[in-house]
């Protein structure tokens, strides 16, 4: 009998063959992130699965320090946000601040401590932590400690005060620290300038909050520039403020993302800021521009010579276009003057950042509301260890020093220096003549690739640490870096092996560094604070104290404290601003390279981080690779078009980068973002555009010794390529037509 | 033309075997399964546990508090386990991650999208048994996903709910938050 089959019957049985099929067919789920359940071995005392624990930290993706609240679940950070409470930057976080979990989570982490078979060869052999350190302080007992160097990046407090004292208890010289974004930032020209003219070595605070009007020279306090998110956050309030938006003049050759919200872009010659704030100076007193024109006469000396139609020529502006700044400044309530990083990256870097501080001597802005402050430690002071970057003229004497073979054992901490330092300084090769290096790198990056050894530190959401705000908020605070989660992997904090090794090596050292543990050390660092009377919390014993310090996120005085300026080293004696000078001549390079500290890259150290990579500029909305920014104008005159890959030559090097006609800067300068071009330092930043800094002739600034990056002149050759970049959209709106 | 559709009317089996491998197939592509044994770490048996007196809350014990109903640590399985058993194959198993103090990668069987946000809290404790969405898992070794919770699953029997028990989930950020 033939079986009718009903419709219903029908979809059933093919319904049920499909459940079944699907059941073979189908593989198991892709085991990989979000695919499993991992609980805890043993969970703490009372948690919930599922419920988030916040721990209060600090950040570590640059050295500004922002407090931050990092969302864990079950023992794993998922999300990081800024610390509402934390005074510096008040609840707000960057997109490399966001990013932090990416170092946490990174599939190129080093996993263990390494030991590499021969330099460069890149083929590494895990290594016991206990056979590492033995095989280190054997060479630290066999060669002279004289000829040991530590090489660091800025470091936070807690770390700078142990290494320092161990280096100090061992008879050897203090560390070497030099980083690329301290040197994009201008850190230490800023810092020594405070010295001299304010007699005081305090990080400068910008009030930008409470200003009227702003005149920044290269100072792109938006994306990367000292502290960046508590500058963001002034930027709004300075925006909000009750009596009108202000009014922000931007100086500088390129339109960058921070000029792009100015209301007025000067786009100056590049290393005429000094000049420039040196002839509205002139301006003000000579024809007595509103009160700072009548004040400021006191200050008539420090003008003396100063020519103002050179300079007007100089700068390529109009003297009228001087007047009108000057007349701004000088008649506005609440003015404000900042020297960025592109002023101390000029071979007249230290008198432009004299001249442009003077100005806010002449508008008797020093300590006034709206105006400047010095960063402001006390009670923290103590506390306040990390000191002045070295200068380049510094690292050069080490490169020096490593040739001649007087270096025998060099530690690289939180810096890579084959990375970041000209290649024209030799960094490379002399690092070869040293005979044995130690990498505390968390990633194969390449100065790690050119060491013997390396102790991978942990990532800073896994470490103990501390960091007095420099630039500082409106009040002293102290930012208290907490693990957020157990150390994922075999790695170890910097500073417990720092303590380990001065406790192996007992004597001096381990009487310097007495502590058993960073966190015993941490403690004694909270009770320094414990009777302060600024404190924010109520504690009655320092173990309370200790706990509200974590808890909070750190310790900030309870009401705004702030250190007005002395302008101990300013006043009568005139202003000396030498003419920029530049590497390559005019004739065979005839455009200036601007090599710009990349918002998301920042110096290169934000390039392992995929979320990062694809984040797009906000000028140029390119993502995942170098680009160069030429002028229309100047891209026509060379028949270049978008996309074009273009070789950039200086008299050090060349590099390639893909054209992006960009109108925001000057038709005699190019900009080429830092950040890209690793050989090394994981899957996600390898072999991904190119190094501008490889360009750089290492010439100094001869007053401070620091690198003048934006004082080399380089050439564009075609090379008939074309590479598409990805952006995510074009500056004239192609792909938009659907929207008219 | 008449011989082959009677052809056709005698071969409904043929044709119907046809239809079934072709849906099999497309279904293998498409569908995210229904009942997918999974490569589970340890060899568990839900119902051996269920038939030794357990609760569902014993060991997912935040069901009632929290928006996940949790999978117990490792200490707690040792808690019952150091004495329970412990000669077994897969306890010799538990007892490794014990001991080198790793947690137990457990496959998840069921998994909502990150954009919705689903809370057993007030489902459990509006008094909804857990089979109601998880099956008989008393009947099973492995957990097995007893049904595709997807937006419609979860539409249909909220609206059969009493709104003062349950909404009916017309709002869509109730649960894309």
């Amino acid at each position: 009998m033939q079986e009718k089959l009903s419709r219903r019957n029908f979809l059933k049985l093919v319904g049920g063959a499909a459940a079944a099929g699907t059941a073979v067919a189908i593989p198991v789920a892709a085991k990989g992130v979000g695919q499993q359940f991992v609980p805890y071995v043993k969970p703490p005392e009372e948690a919930l699965p599922g419920d988030a624990t916040w721990y209060a930290s600090t950040c570590r993706m640059c050295p500004a320090g922002c407090g931050i609240m990092v969302r864990t679940i079950d023992g794993r950070a998922k999300k990081i946000e800024g610390n509402p409470a934390y005074p510096l930057n008040q609840g707000k976080l960057c997109a490399r601040g966001q990013a932090g979990v990416q170092s946490l989570y990174n599939p190129d982490r080093l996993k263990n401590a390494v030991k590499q078979n021969g330099r460069g060869s890149r083929s590494f052999e895990p290594v016991y932590w206990d056979a590492a350190l033995d095989e280190v302080l054997a060479k630290l007992d066999s060669v002279d400690p004289s000829k040991i160097v530590f090489y660091a990046g800025t470091m936070p407090d807690n770390l700078y005060y142990l290494v320092s004292e161990w280096l100090t208890a061992i008879g050897a010289p203090a560390p070497v620290i030099y980083d690329l974004h301290a040197a994009l930032e201008g850190r230490a020209v800023s810092l020594q300038a405070a010295e001299e003219m304010f007699g005081a070595a305090q990080m400068p605070v910008y009030d930008i909050a409470n200003a009227d009007v702003v005149l920044s020279f290269g100072a792109n306090f938006t994306e990367t520039w000292q502290s960046p998110v508590a500058y963001n956050k002034a930027y709004g309030d300075f925006r909000g403020q009750a009596g009108g938006r202000g009014f922000f003049i931007q100086c500088e050759p390129r339109l960058s993302a921070t000029a792009a919200v100015a209301d007025e872009w000067v786009p100056i010659r590049p290393g005429v800021d000094g000049l420039v704030a040196l002839a509205l100076g002139r301006i003000i007193i000579e024809e007595r521009l509103g009160t700072a024109g009548t004040l400021g006469q006191i200050y008539a000396g420090m003008y003396r010579g100063v020519d103002v139609p050179t300079i007007a020529n100089a700068a390529g502006l109009e003297i009228e276009q001087l007047h009108r700044l000057a007349r701004i400044l000088a008649e506005a309530d609440r003015p404000v003057v900042i020297p960025g990083g592109y002023t101390a990256g000029q071979t007249n870097g230290y008198g432009s950042y004299q001249a442009i501080q003077a100005l806010n001597l002449v508008l008797s802005r020093l300590g006034r509301r709206g105006g400047v402050y010095l960063s402001q430690p006390a009670p923290a002071e103590t506390l306040l260890t990390m000191p002045a970057p070295n200068s380049f003229a510094d690292v050069q004497a080490l490169i020096e020093r490593m040739n001649a073979g007087q270096v025998e054992m060099l530690f690289v901490y939180g810096a890579n220096p084959v990375f970041e330092l000209p290649q024209a300084a030799g960094f490379k090769e002399a690092l070869a003549k040293v005979p044995f290096v130690v990498s505390f790198s968390s990633f194969v990056d390449e100065t790690a690739v050119q060491s013997d050894l390396i102790l991978p530190n942990n990532t800073y959401l896994e470490n103990w640490g501390y960091q007095v705000a420099s630039p500082g908020a409106d009040r002293p605070a102290v930012a208290c870096q907490q693990p957020v989660v157990r150390p994922l992997y075999d790695t170890r904090s910097t500073a417990s092996v720092i303590l380990d090794l001065a406790h192996a090596m007992g004597g001096a050292a381990a009487e310097a560094l007495p502590w058993g543990s960073e966190m015993l050390f941490m403690e004694d660092v909270a009770s320094i604070l414990f009777g302060s009377s600024l404190n924010p919390y109520t504690a009655q014993t320092a173990g309370e104290f200790w706990a509200a310090f974590r808890q909070h996120g750190g310790w900030w005085s309870d009401r705004p404290l702030q250190q007005e300026p002395e302008p101990v080293g300013l006043g009568q004696r005139p202003i000396i601003v030498t003419a920029p000078a530049f590497d390559g001549s005019a004739r065979d390079y005839p455009l200036t390279l601007y090599p710009y500290p990349s918002v998301v890259m920042s110096d290169g150290r934000g390039a392992n981080l995929p979320w990062l990579q694809e984040t797009p500029d906000p000028m140029t909305t390119v993502a995942w690779n170098t680009w160069v920014e030429i002028n229309p104008a100047t891209a026509h005159r060379l028949h270049l078009k978008n996309n074009d890959v273009v070789k950039i030559v200086s008299p050090q090097g060349e590099i390639e980068a893909t054209v992006v006609e960009y109108p925001g800067i000057r038709p005699d300068v190019i900009a080429i973002p830092v950040g890209w071009g690793h050989e090394d330092y994981g899957r996600y930043a390898e072999n991904r555009g190119s190094n501008p800094i490889d360009l750089l002739a290492p010439i100094t600034d001869p007053e401070s010794g620091a690198l003048a990056w934006g004082a080399t002149r380089v050439r564009i050759e075609r090379t008939n390529r074309t590479h598409a970049l990805a952006r995510l959209e074009s500056l004239h709106g192609e792909g938009r037509e659907s929207l008219s | 033309m008449s011989r082959i559709v009677s052809g056709l009317r005698r071969q409904p089996v043929i044709l119907l075997a046809g239809l079934v491998l072709v849906v099999v197939l497309v279904g293998g592509v498409v569908s995210r399964g229904t009942a997918v044994a999974q490569d589970q770490p340890l060899d568990y048996s839900h119902q051996t546990h269920i038939a030794a007196g357990m609760d569902c809350l014993f060991c997912h014990s935040s069901a009632t508090r929290s928006q996940i109903a949790g999978v117990p640590s490792v200490q707690k399985c040792m808690g019952c386990h150091e004495t329970i058993t412990p000669e077994s194959e897969s306890m010799q198993t538990l007892q490794g991650y014990w001991e080198r103090q790793e947690p137990i990668p457990w496959e998840r069987v069921n998994k909502q999208p990150d954009f919705v946000y689903f809370s057993h809290q007030p489902h459990v404790n509006s008094g909804l048994a857990c089979e109601n969405c998880h099956g008989d898992v008393s009947s099973m070794d492995q957990a097995q996903k007893s049904v595709e919770m997807d937006m419609g699953w979860c539409l249909d029997c909220h609206a059969q709910q009493d709104e003062a028990i349950a909404p009916h989930l017309w709002d869509c950020v109730v649960c894309h938050q």
